[in-house]
């Protein structure tokens, strides 16, 4: 048992460092951007997302499925707070995603690297603790006191991690499959409440003209030399900042203008196409979780 | 004599700044018009569709559709009934699939979700857009995004069409995917009203032009009356149509017979042109 702590925790530090050189090169605002794929925006992770969403092969699955699929996996995952259990998760998901959903390996890499930056620095901090005598059985001296460790909290670090990262591989699933749009339609349905969810329909739609509008203003900016050094770029972020709220303003009236004309009062009416549930596909996830369950059974202590 | 659909009278509304921006316009629409509405920027094109869709509240006037003054009961009614393209799609576009935008007019109408989903296949086969219905607006171009604007209105199936400045930011395929469109809603017996500031769509589309002007219409006429009136076209800043200043300048020039036939599409021109081709060679 030690020994597989042990290699677990080299595999952490190597999944550390790999993470670290990989938001470097992968994260487009900091390396800039590639054009390799049809759609590609140089705004931040949250659009790319949103794209694969919609070239998801598996995007006509019925929404409801994925979402209810993915959130009880989420659930027996926290519930069976198993290491092996977690570890099937984590294949099963990036199969569905990455075989089944046709998303390029490397692209789910590129998702999956954000949380696993924040996951991995969490652990560090519950893995090692600070003492002023030697107590663990791993001490490193740094001169005032002792940074320590032992096989036991080497071994709840990585059960966490794993844990975590099957439930984030959970939830990945379900966002790089379905579309904004369908994940609040199944709100809707959860009777979320109906403010909540207009609101929600509104700031999607909403994100993307603001996006749009701001990355304009800051390439005329930048046409007129509006950020050529540190004084100028804050005075220009401003002035973008106060006229991205007055053009909200004036898009919002807009906006109800439009909707007004079309006989909108008051209350936002969805139109959306009903998938149909596959019947195959339920069995298929019975049997997944009925697997978790059997796994969990005949290793669990 | 055609029906009149739409009748306004005396319509006068200011802003919230006292800035007028109608004053006194009074116009009747009658069934199966194709209007082009012309004028220059802030003339008050825009604020007069709002008005005359409901959305903005004239200060006074009236306006009467079908013989039923227009009151905040009978509003969506007339909502219903006149539904206006948007200039710009992205202002119009509120929902985060195409195909959600499309029965957003619909689904307001409160009709059964059968006929909504019926029309709403229709608009997007009339629009030719079914290939992208799943695609949320932002990766759209400007031109898709036009004819969902477009498919969004056609599926309440109003009465009357307006388009503000539609070819406004269109490349020339899809200014002319636009006049096709345009085209075919006329064969239909659609009654049309189209803001423009292109003096040859309007000269070869409309079959009537109105005028504004610092929020009056100066003049409504025939495209022909319109264009040949020097003084209003001097007072709107517009200018002669292409072919009309051709056809004239030929006619001045005596080199075409002055037969008062005015082609509107370089089609009829160059057959003007070729019957009068005795004409030309007698004078060479």
């Amino acid at each position: 048992m030690e020994k597989i702590v042990v290699i677990g925790t080299i595999f952490i530090m190597v999944s550390i460092l790999w993470s670290a050189v990989n938001w470097r090169f992968f994260n487009p605002n900091q390396a800039g951007h590639s054009h390799r794929y049809k759609f590609r925006h140089n705004h931040g992770e949250g659009v790319s997302i949103d794209y694969y969403a919609y070239a998801s092969k598996i995007k006509h699955w019925n929404p409801t499925f994925k979402v209810s699929f993915s959130m009880m996996t989420l659930v027996l995952c926290i519930a069976l707070d198993n290491p092996y259990v977690s570890m099937f998760v984590i294949a099963a998901m990036a199969y569905i995603t990455i075989v089944k959903g046709k998303l390029p390996l490397r692209e789910y890499l590129r998702v999956l690297a954000i949380p696993i930056t924040f996951i991995l620095l969490s652990i560090v901090a519950i893995i090692f603790d600070f003492s002023k005598v030697p107590t663990g059985l791993y001490d490193l001296p740094i001169g005032f006191g002792y940074i320590f460790t032992s096989n036991a909290m080497l071994k709840t670090g990585l059960y966490l991690m794993l844990k975590v990262f099957a439930a984030i591989s959970a939830l990945q699933m379900m966002t790089l499959s379905t579309p904004s749009s369908e994940i609040i339609s199944v709100l809707r349905k959860a009777h979320v409440p109906k403010l909540v969810i207009e609101l929600m329909n509104m700031i999607y739609r909403y994100i993307f003209i603001l996006l749009e509008v701001s990355t304009k203003m800051k390439n005329a900016a930048d046409s007129r030399l509006g950020n050529c050094d540190f004084r100028t770029s804050c005075s220009t972020f401003g002035n973008i900042g106060a006229n991205l709220l007055v053009i909200s303003m004036k898009k919002a009236n807009a906006y109800y203008d439009a909707m007004e004309s079309r006989c909108y009062d008051g209350d936002f009416i969805f139109y959306e196409e009903v998938k149909a549930v596959d019947k195959k596909l339920i069995i298929k996830a019975g049997v997944f979780m009925v697997t978790l369950i059997i796994i969990w059974h005949y290793t669990h202590l | 004599m055609k029906k009149t659909i739409l009748k306004v009278e005396n319509l006068h509304y200011a802003y919230w700044n006292g800035k007028v921006a109608l004053e006194d316009v009074s116009v009747d629409i009658h069934e199966g018009e194709k209007i082009a509405v012309m004028g220059s920027n802030g003339s008050g094109k825009s604020t007069f569709f709002l008005n005359m869709n409901g959305v903005f509240t004239p200060e006074h006037g009236k306006i009467t559709y079908r013989d039923t003054l227009v009151t905040k009961k009978t509003l969506k009614e007339l909502r219903k009934n006149i539904g206006i393209v948007f200039q710009d799609a992205d202002n119009q576009i509120v929902t985060s699939t195409v195909r959600a935008e499309v029965g957003f007019g619909p689904m307001n109408l409160k009709l059964p979700i059968e006929e909504v989903h019926e029309r709403v296949e229709e608009a997007l086969t009339y629009m030719n857009i079914t290939d992208f219905k799943d695609r949320p607006p932002h990766y759209l171009s400007g031109g898709e995004k036009k004819r969902v604007s477009i498919a969004s209105i056609l599926s309440m199936k109003p009465e009357i069409i307006i388009f503000d400045e539609p070819t406004a930011a269109l490349d020339p395929l899809n200014a002319k995917m636009l006049e096709e469109v345009l085209a075919k809603l006329g064969s239909e017996g659609k009654t049309m009203l189209l803001s423009t500031h292109d003096v040859d769509l309007a000269y070869r589309w409309a079959e009537r032009v109105l005028v504004f002007n610092a929020g009056k219409i100066i003049a409504d006429g025939t495209p022909l009356e319109i264009f040949k009136d020097q003084p209003i076209l001097k007072q709107a800043n517009l200018k002669k149509p292409m072919l009309l200043e051709l056809y004239e300048m030929l006619v001045q020039n005596e080199l075409l017979e002055d037969t008062a036939v005015y082609p509107k599409t370089t089609e009829a021109f160059k057959a003007v042109v070729e019957n009068n081709v005795i004409l030309l060679s007698n004078l060479a």
